[in-house]
């Protein structure tokens, strides 16, 4: 019974919560909407794209105009430039020495993107910004090399001592993932691979989780990003590859199947060598489509409320209600998927590394020479 | 699209943002982690078994200690009985040591007694002699005052000294 009472002042708040955001959101947004409504209409592809890409500045919750500026490196035609990207948030020409940079209009085919104008041609230089992703890029880094470093420090102090609260739940999230992933899939190799799997793990589940905080230090949308993804899959690529022992590319350009298959025509190792490549591309999308579709549907979700509140007031009402529990319902969907994408990752990375690590079945002398070349490897490493 | 075709700047920052998450993490953190989560989880391995092992141990020696205890017991009364029985033992010879010894000092005293009784009646009667020859020498220093009692004592007896013959 005492437990219950907490439980309905929570709920009760809730409502009410929920009721009064059924009265004023509408009527914000219907006020937004007159005050607007000559000028722009509510276009819900571009809002959307607007939120899940990148941009040269960092939006400010409830401020539309101003943002937070972060640096625009750039190598145009006479070498590095470097300015804030206040000078060109909204669309103005800036001059930094020789050159004049702004970001390209819509129209453009380089919409949204800081170009280099010469001649009157728009011209994209080597962008190598820090955009709102890369500054939530290194933010993440920050917090999980901190959250690392903290917990072997704690480790290294108290040896033999179970850390808890934070740093116990980040040494479970660990041991969960080495006990239950690495080391069942890669058996003795995992302590190996260990150290590149867990960073993949964290990092990726702290970018997910960052993409959910809609303010400033996250609400990057960068798993949904494919440059992110397709970095880590060519990582898990790498590895894969470059550890392999000799069963692995035997397999590949001399598999275990009838000659005619192999020989004239390589017809076998053409679809292996299609099959490296297939599996981080399937890598990089899961994640991407993943974290994108998540963000997506909740962003369409909170459009809701604009669009019907544009055709008539009351049925914005109704849809704050309907979206506004939707959309938390979908957040809490996407807090699991943050962390199921994460698992995923690590798990088919995982799978790849360690079929790339298997010995061949039969054949007891190529397994010891094998070993023996693994052994070299491993003392190499 | 910029979402599905990746930019140069992100690849770029990607490739450097994790290859330093990696390194560092690679160098500084994952060794120390694992190495102490797989130490505490052989810890608590052998914590466990030795928990085991400490709690039969325990078990055996309340065991032992019970076994001890009621032999410890058993050793006791019969002890207490052993030394009942001396006790009786003990006061029983005391008290014959004692009767004997009263025997022999009662004997003693008795002898004592007896001796003495006899020295007494010795002296009594070496007394009562010497009073009696006194007695019979004034007599008969009194009755050989006169020769004619003498002759007659003399010849009365040499009647008798006839008589006997």
């Amino acid at each position: 019974m005492r437990l219950l009472i907490p439980a309905m002042t929570k709920i009760r708040l809730i409502l009410i919560s929920l009721l009064l955001a059924v009265f004023a959101l509408p009527a914000a947004a219907s006020d937004a909407g007159t005050a607007d409504s000559g000028s722009t209409k509510i276009d819900p592809k571009a809002i959307i794209f607007e939120h899940l890409g990148d941009g040269y500045g960092w939006e400010v919750p409830f401020d539309h105009h101003h943002r937070i500026p972060l640096p625009v490196i750039v190598y145009a035609s006479d070498g590095f430039h470097c300015f804030s990207s206040s000078h060109i948030t909204h669309g103005e020409t800036y001059a930094d020495g020789g050159c004049t940079f702004r970001i390209a209009p819509e129209d453009s085919k380089y919409k949204g993107k800081v170009v280099e104008i010469v001649d009157g041609e728009e011209v994209r230089p080597w962008d190598f910004s820090i955009t709102k992703n890369v500054c939530a890029l290194f933010i993440t880094v920050l917090i999980v090399v901190g959250v690392f470093l903290w917990l072997a420090a704690f480790l290294r102090r108290h040896p033999y001592k179970a850390p808890r609260k934070g740093l116990g739940a980040v040494e479970a999230c660990v041991t969960f993932v080495y006990d239950g992933v690495i080391k069942p899939i890669l058996g003795p190799q995992a302590k190996r691979f260990a150290p590149y799997l867990l960073s993949v793990f964290f990092f990726i589940l702290v970018m997910n989780l960052m993409g959910l905080i809609v303010i400033f230090p996250g609400g990057a949308n960068l798993t949904g990003n494919i440059a992110v993804t397709l970095v880590l899959s060519i990582c898990t690529f790498l590895v894969t590859n470059i550890f392999a022992n000799r069963h692995y590319w035997k397999e590949i350009f001399w598999p275990d199947v009838p000659l005619w298959l192999k020989f004239p025509i390589p017809i076998m190792p053409v679809i292996e060598i299609f099959g490296m490549f297939t599996k981080p591309a399937a890598l990089t999308v899961r994640l991407f489509a993943n974290m994108m579709g998540g963000h997506m549907i909740v962003i369409t979700l909170t459009l809701l409320i604009f669009i019907f509140s544009a055709i008539a007031p009351v049925a914005g009402g109704a849809a704050t209600v309907v979206s506004l529990i939707f959309s938390i319902f979908m957040l809490l969907i996407d807090t699991l998927v943050s962390f199921i994408q994460a698992y995923v990752f690590t798990m088919l990375s995982a799978i790849f590394i360690g079929m790339a690590q298997e010995q061949p079945h039969e054949a007891h002398g190529h397994e010891t020479a094998a070993e023996i070349g693994k052994q070299i490897e491993e003392t190499l490493v | 699209m910029e979402l599905f075709t990746p930019d140069f700047g992100l690849i770029f920052w990607m490739f450097i943002a994790f290859g330093i998450l990696f390194l560092i993490l690679w160098r500084f953190a994952w060794p120390m982690i694992l190495k102490s989560v797989d130490q505490r989880a052989d810890l608590i391995d052998k914590g466990v078994e030795y928990a085991q092992a400490a709690q039969e141990q325990l078990a055996n020696a309340r065991r032992d200690a019970e076994n001890y205890i009621s032999e410890a017991r058993r050793e006791q009364a019969q002890i207490l009985r052993d030394a009942d029985k001396m006790k009786t033992q003990i006061v029983e010879q005391a008290r014959v040591a004692a009767q004997a010894e009263a025997q022999k000092v009662m004997d003693n005293a008795r002898l004592q007694i007896q001796q003495q009784q006899k020295e007494a009646e010795q002296q009594f009667r070496n007394r009562v002699s010497d009073f009696a020859l006194q007695i019979a020498g004034r007599i008969v220093q009194n009755q050989m005052k006169q020769d004619k009692a003498q002759q007659q004592l003399v010849d009365s007896m040499l009647d008798e000294i006839e008589k006997n013959n």
